[in-house]
């Protein structure tokens, strides 16, 4: 009796996306058409949305699904993006549009005449299709699209204030760990295609399963794609340890904090749990690591939120906690609770947030009237000295930032410190020298020894991680960096070269991708130059101070250079994947440890280049600290 | 070895001397943030100060040019600057270099100069390690009530509580062992370690200096509860000292544990370079142009008020009517508005500005207060207390700010519930805002219907060393003084109100900031329904009486207050009117309720979200909306475009429209024949007015480094300030939301009466003298006798003709207000344009 509202489905990104491409029309002054573009961009979401649920009840909720474009196809091999919504989904895209809407309108006002007025809106309806994207995502490969988007707007609304140093700082340090996330998906689609002969539905999965026999290194498959999706999940929702960076991300106009990382955002690990649900359910070791760390994080972010003077933080915190707690439900299967506890937890936060300036004033006066003075700490017997070391640990946030240092970044650096012993110019010769000998003897693979042949892949992709280590420690001249990342790109392509039979046209397009992203780049470079701006990376140079459009530009040559989605390179990179067969393990560490470093170069590069204080002529700079 | 000497004490002095002094939030008082430097004429002072903060003190060059092109700086008034300044032969250069020629800028502040040799020498960036963990430090030893677990050991001090904390818990403060045994070391000084960080002595007070003012927020914060720990309730025992020993330990630390033991102190590795900061500045060639671009751009604006005053002196008055009825105000410039509506509604009221606080100093303890809240202007000391009682209304609570919502189970129930309802609210609060308990409300500082103990019972009743209420004698004193001051000392109509003012705002941290300047950033209710009390009192009276002020029986004193923010007047004690007076009073409600109408359309114009050509009615509810809106940053615009101060009889400027730009003081030098009256009134002006003006004209100049920035991503911290962010200082000064619309200006005084009378002021009071003399305010003297004009330059009056001219017009003011827009942009350029020109009104 109802007509198929499923061809509905593939607007509920669309229409944020048009509304995006609207609002990139109007001036920043123009705040009233910016809005309105805003509202019904995201407005008509949600009757869309309504329109679809009404139908999932009258279809006995049996999930509605659409099959979207095919992105690229081989003979053996489809990536489409595919949609599908089920309850959970449902719960998912009512909060977000809702909560999303609210915001909009809150901030109408909110940011009037704020030089960023537009780019806020603009991050914001990508941000939205970002994650409406992840939320109807019927396969991993269209849920990465949807990450990728809520990555890169991340790193833009935590940076939101660019022209000041700790913003684009935290930024920096966000949007590397989620490269990490990223990667940890990209290795679990890589395995799942593996184990699934293709890429697989969600909704597929527990079916898929139980007509699998089961071996051992098929289990060991599942174990390794639980282990990276929980790495993932854990990674976006602040969960231990990687707690510290959610209220490092509060750096931005207090609405956007408030939707993005103290409600939407930070949730979106739940999510991925549940979609994987059917992976992971079966293998107790698993549910016990989930359950595991979201206990240790009730009790870390608990202990920090306990302690905190800022009340941005403790609300961060608090947001964590609580979602350690649904980590824990999910992990005993309780969904639904999880689902009401998620919903709650989001708007309660995100409230907390928005009026967290009315704090001060507030707890001021109760304070006027209600104050007792604490008792003194006492200072002996086991429970004080427990008491004030758990207040120790809490003031120093368990040690989160010093530690994600130490075992993240610190590593990488000493590696690439170790090659100083050449400079990037030397490195980058001898570089170009090694891939021509290279991709001469790709087209003389038969001559070569089996064994030579078969080392190959795994000298390029050495040779890749190496140039990368190398770019990111160089403090020095961006167009060095540039072209240590173009060889990174260079010998990744020779890698897979030597790992299978060249299919020229997947090279092609990975390779245009990487090849027009170095040509915007270096166009860029001149440009700042003749400018006679500075180009050098040793100190945040805030070029978009003087040159907008200049670090715009820029800003698309880097999501190029990364592979992110919509860019040819993205293609390639799955593509690419395909290419190393299962179980080369250690080529996939080498090829994921470059995609993983180049994000981190790439951001650093967009980052000091264009972003922070500008020093050059007469106009207020902010102070470094504040 | 030649030791250098260090001087600690010397140091410690300087950092208070030049730190920020803004005292925790809730007490936020403007004031001259570059007071230090106000010994100084105003150019040398802010050169110097920018010299070495690195704070823009002035517009830029291209600024200035531009507001040339555009015509806001007129061509002859820059023309009447460089010749004021330099002889006929020098105008050209001058001009040619004002207007042509190029500058190199370099950017090279003195602090900071010497710690940033951490990182060319051994490339570890110190603030990024050490800066994180010692706000968090300091925040929780600070921390009013945000944190759940308060910062233990606080009453010994900063580095007695990290010493027992170190030692009491397992893990430590520190890392490294030398530091350990450091902190525990028995007469741990600065110098010390200094010696093992810095090195060499010669450089110790500019590394200090370079390290605290690296976090001038929080090290502000710290030596202002230093030297006034009453700004927190939950009073700390901060001390400078301890701020810096323990930042040293900290890089101390960190020092050790990241470089290894391969480092030497900073000043042993390298030679550190000897720079003095805070030497006498010579203005170089630049800022000489832009201190001359600067006057320029301020005279434009003087030179008009100036002729519009004299135009409007000179318009005959009415021959007096039946005063329907009386208002006094504060000076505040926001009712300057206000009182010209009131006049315009009822032809018939005179109105008056006093300084807010009405003459009362006090402090105020609402019911059930534990503390008790200065209500008068910051300098000031008070020996009375006013006390409330009888008052019924329970607090308020709002479930969202419950500190429960941040523990684990009553977190996960307060999801569930207040968590799903908050969507609710969310819708409720942005399409229907109203009053919540959260939200700053400027009538709930006191309650509307309790009752205050303002006569004093015995002169032993005294509670912490203040007298409960006062006595008849004084209060007959405070009222006298008032009454005078304002030249309202006969022609009493029948009804007086004395108008204080608030301000409500929601999510505002800065709320005290919009309150009355005069009441130490309180609304000032209290004082008002005090010296209504005082001036109904018979006993009072009859003093008075005596004294010469003869205040008829049917004239009655009514205490309100305005809320600036969403245009309503309360009045207080109604109960306490007799028949007569409320009929009188009653009749009067309707036109002020419409001169508040027409205020709320006057502000409106610079609101974008209200359309000021609408229905009164609708455009109050507009605004009244906004005073209690979250999601609105601008509840009002508080003291922004403040630029003026009249000092005289309302009758004589009454036909002039300064926009909401002048505080108005009540002055009649015709009952003053030797300035007696006019010595008291003054003293208090410079430092409530400078005061305001010139923290809107630095925060305007520079925003980040003088002002907080945007409020838009605001932190609270500890409830005693704002930050950017989680690990960011503290950020002293004004939101750009407040002073966007601000022409930075320095604020003119035009006191009614003969030059001379005012010279002999300035000359009795050196303190007052310095405010005028070294031009941190411009002063001119318009004679009553004949409306000539006096300029104060150097230390006398000279005779002053305007450039320009203003004709007095007919008509409705009203009428300007709806044809202008509000400003595209908040840039300089586009924001000088929304200020109204200076209008001259004849009376109908």
């Amino acid at each position: 009796m109802f007509m198929n509202m499923n061809n509905l489905i593939p607007l509920l990104p669309l229409l944020p996306l048009t509304a995006l491409l609207i609002g990139f029309l109007f001036h920043n002054t123009r705040e009233k058409e910016i809005y309105r573009a805003n509202l019904a961009g995201i407005g008509f979401n949600l009757i869309i949305i309504i329109i679809l649920f009404i139908q999932w009840i009258f279809q006995d909720k049996v999930p509605l699904s659409h099959k979207g474009i095919l992105l690229y196809q081989t003979s053996l091999d489809a990536i489409d993006m595919s949609f599908y919504i089920d309850g959970y989904g449902f719960v998912f895209l009512f909060s977000a549009t809702i909560l999303t809407l609210l915001i909009v309108v809150f901030s109408k006002t909110y940011l009037h005449r704020e030089p960023g007025y537009k780019r806020f809106f603009n991050n914001l309806k990508a941000f939205y299709a970002g994650l409406i994207t992840i939320i109807i995502a019927a396969n991993f490969e269209t849920l990465f699209i949807g990450w990728e988007i809520l990555g890169i707007t991340s790193f833009f609304l935590i940076g939101f204030y660019r022209d000041r140093y700790i913003p684009v700082k935290n930024a920096l340090k966000v949007v590397s760990l989620y490269r990490i996330a990223d990667v940890s998906l990209l290795l679990v689609m890589w395995e799942a295609h593996h184990l699934f002969q293709g890429s697989i539905r969600f909704e597929e999965l527990s079916s898929a399963l139980a007509g699998m026999d089961t071996n051992i290194e098929f289990n060991s498959g599942l174990l390794l794609i639980s282990i990276l999706v929980i790495l993932a999940a854990v990674v976006k929702s602040a969960q231990f340890p990687f707690s510290s960076w959610l209220p490092r991300a509060m750096e931005g106009p207090t609405s956007s904090s408030a939707i993005f990382y103290g409600a939407l955002s930070v949730h979106i690990g739940l999510l991925l749990l549940i979609r994987t649900g059917p992976i992971w359910e079966g293998i107790p070791s698993v549910k016990a690591l989930i359950m595991g760390i979201g206990l240790v994080t009730v009790f870390s972010a608990t202990l920090v939120a306990r302690i905190q003077p800022s009340i941005k933080t403790q609300i961060a915190y608090s947001t964590i906690a609580q979602i350690g707690l649904m980590f824990v439900e999910i992990s005993l299967g309780w969904y639904q609770l999880a689902m009401f506890h998620f919903v709650g937890n989001a708007f309660l936060r995100s409230y907390q947030l928005l009026v967290s300036p009315s704090v001060l004033s507030y707890k001021i006066h109760d304070q006027f009237f209600n104050f007792i003075r604490p008792q003194p700490q006492k200072k002996e017997g086991f429970f004080n000295r427990l008491k004030l070391s758990l207040y120790l640990l809490g003031i120093h946030e368990f040690y989160f930032d010093e530690n994600q240092y130490k075992w993240l970044w610190r590593p990488l650096k000493k590696v690439g410190t170790a090659l100083n012993f050449i400079a990037a110019k030397q490195m980058i010769s001898l570089g170009l020298l090694l891939f021509f000998l290279g991709l001469v003897g790709v087209y003389s693979q038969p001559y070569l020894p089996a064994g030579f042949r078969y080392g190959l892949p795994y000298i390029f992709a050495i040779l890749a991680l190496m140039v990368l280590l190398k770019a990111f420690t160089l403090r020095g001249k961006v167009i060095e960096i540039w072209g240590l990342v173009i060889l990174n790109q260079l010998f990744l392509t020779l890698s897979i070269g030597y790992n299978e039979s060249f299919d020229y046209s997947q090279i092609h397009l990975y390779l245009s991708g990487i090849l027009l992203s170095f040509m915007i780049g270096l166009y860029v470079f001149r440009n700042l130059k003749k400018a006679g701006l500075a180009t050098d990376l040793s100190t945040y140079q805030g070029n978009v101070y003087v040159k907008p459009t200049l670090a715009f530009v820029f800003a698309l040559a880097c999501l190029g250079m990364i592979g992110f989605p919509i860019t040819p390179t993205f293609l390639g990179e799955e593509l690419i994947l395909g290419h190393i067969h299962s179980g080369q393990y250690l080529l996939m560490t080498l090829i994921m440890g470059s995609l993983l470093i180049v994000g981190l170069v790439i951001f650093r590069t967009y980052s000091r280049l264009f972003l922070g204080i500008h020093m050059k002529g007469m106009h207020i700079r902010s102070y470094r600290s504040a | 070895m030649q030791i250098q000497s260090f001087d600690e004490n010397k140091v410690l002095d300087d950092l208070h001397h030049y730190l920020p002094s803004q005292l925790s939030l809730k007490d936020f008082v403007h004031h001259n943030p570059l007071h230090n430097f106000q010994h100084l004429s105003f150019f040398d002072a802010i050169f110097k100060a920018s010299k070495n903060f690195g704070c823009q003190v002035t517009l830029s060059l291209e600024e200035y040019r531009s507001l040339y092109q555009d015509g806001r700086i007129r061509d002859e008034i820059l023309s009447f600057i460089i010749a004021d300044q330099y002889e006929e032969t020098q105008v050209s250069n001058w001009r040619y270099n004002l207007l042509q020629k190029d500058y190199p800028y370099s950017f090279e502040p003195n602090i900071g100069g010497i710690r940033s040799f951490w990182k060319k020498v051994y490339q570890i960036d110190l603030d990024n390690h050490v800066h994180p963990l010692l706000f968090r430090y300091i925040g929780s030893f600070l921390d009013q009530g945000v944190a759940l677990w308060h910062f233990p050991f606080e009453d010994n001090g900063l580095i007695q509580a990290i010493r027992d904390l170190d030692r009491s818990s397992f893990q430590g403060v520190f890392k490294s062992k030398r530091t350990r045994e450091l902190l525990h070391q028995n007469h741990l000084s600065i110098k010390h370690l200094l010696d093992l960080v810095v090195g060499d002595p010669e450089a110790y007070s500019n590394y200090l200096l370079d390290q605290q003012f690296a976090h001038r927020g929080w090290s502000g914060l710290f030596a202002a509860t230093e030297s006034s720990p009453e700004t927190l309730f939950y009073r700390k025992k901060s001390s400078l000292k301890d701020l810096i020993l323990f930042e040293l330990l900290m890089e101390l630390d960190v020092l050790d544990s990241n470089l290894d033991k391969q480092w030497k102190p900073l000043g042993k590795a390298i030679q550190l370079p000897k720079i003095k900061y805070f030497e006498n500045h010579h203005l170089t060639e630049l800022e000489t142009v832009l201190s001359i671009w600067q006057r320029a751009f301020e005279w434009d604006y003087y030179d008009e008020v100036l002729a519009g005053i004299q135009t409007a002196a000179k318009i005959p008055r009415k021959s007096s009517h039946k005063v329907s009825f009386q208002s006094v105000f504060c000076i505040d410039d926001r009712e300057c508005s206000i009182r010209r509506h009131f006049e315009k509604v009822d032809k018939n009221c005179q109105t008056y500005g006093a300084p807010g606080f009405f003459g009362a100093a006090f402090y105020f303890q609402p019911q059930g207060g534990k503390f008790y809240e200065k209500n008068c202007p910051v300098p000031v000391t008070p020996k009375h207390l006013i006390k409330e009682y009888d008052v019924k209304d329970k607090q308020k609570h709002e479930l969202l700010h419950h500190p429960r919502t941040h523990t684990v189970i009553s977190g996960f129930f307060a999801s569930l519930s207040i968590g799903l309802w908050a969507a609710v609210r969310m819708v409720y609060d942005l399409f229907f805002p109203k009053m919540r308990p959260d939200i700053s409300n400027a009538f709930a500082h006191m309650n509307r219907y309790g009752q205050l103990k303002i006569e004093n019972d015995s002169l032993d009743d005294l509670e912490n060393g203040l007298q409960v209420g006062y006595t008849i004698e004084e209060m007959a004193n405070v009222v006298e003084g008032i009454l005078q001051g304002i030249g309202l000392t006969e022609d009493f109509a029948p009804i007086v109100y004395i108008i204080a003012h608030g301000s409500s705002s929601a999510n505002n941290p800065h709320h005290g900031a919009h309150d009355c300047g005069a009441c130490s950033g309180r609304p000032g209710a209290v004082n008002a329904r005090v010296f209504a009390f005082m001036a109904n009192h018979s006993k009072v009276r009859s003093i008075l009486e005596d004294r010469g002020i003869s205040i008829p029986s049917v004239t009655w004193f009514v205490g309100a207050m305005h809320d600036t923010a969403s245009d309503e007047i309360a009045y207080y004690d109604l109960n306490d009117l007799n028949e007569n007076s409320l009929r009188h009073h009653l009749e009067n409600v309707p036109s002020i309720e419409l001169a508040l109408d027409f205020n709320a359309k006057e502000r409106s114009r610079r609101f974008a979200s209200i359309n000021t050509n609408s229905d009164l009615k609708r455009i109050r509810k507009a605004i009244k909306n906004r005073s209690v809106s979250y999601f609105e940053p601008r509840p009002e615009l508080g003291h922004g475009t403040n630029s003026i101060c009249l000092v005289g009889n309302r009758e004589t400027t009454k036909s002039l429209v300064l926009d909401r730009r002048a505080f108005l003081q009540s002055y009649d030098p015709f009952s003053d024949p030797k300035g007696i009256i006019l010595a008291k009134i003054l003293g208090p002006l410079p430092v409530v007015c400078g005061g305001i003006n010139l923290e809107y004209y630095f925060s305007r100049m520079d925003v980040e480094r003088m002002g907080a920035g945007t409020k838009l991503p605001h932190h609270v911290m500890g409830l005693v300030g704002v930050s950017n962010s989680s690990d960011g200082d503290l950020r002293p000064g004004l939101p750009l939301q407040m002073i966007e619309n601000h022409d930075p200006v320095r604020l003119v005084m035009i006191i009614e009466q003969s030059p001379l009378i005012v010279e002999n002021i300035l000359n009795s009071t050196p303190s007052m003298k310095e405010w005028f003399s070294n031009e941190w305010i411009f002063l001119f003297a318009l004679n009553p006798s004949d409306h000539s004009l006096h300029r104060y330059k150097g230390n006398q009056f000279y005779p002053y003709q305007t450039l320009k001219k203003i004709e007095a017009q007919k008509g409705d003011f009203i009428k300007q207000v709806e044809r202008k827009d509000s400003m595209k942009t908040n840039h300089i350029l586009d924001a000088t344009k929304e200020n109204l020109p200076v209008y001259v009104y004849e009376h109908e």
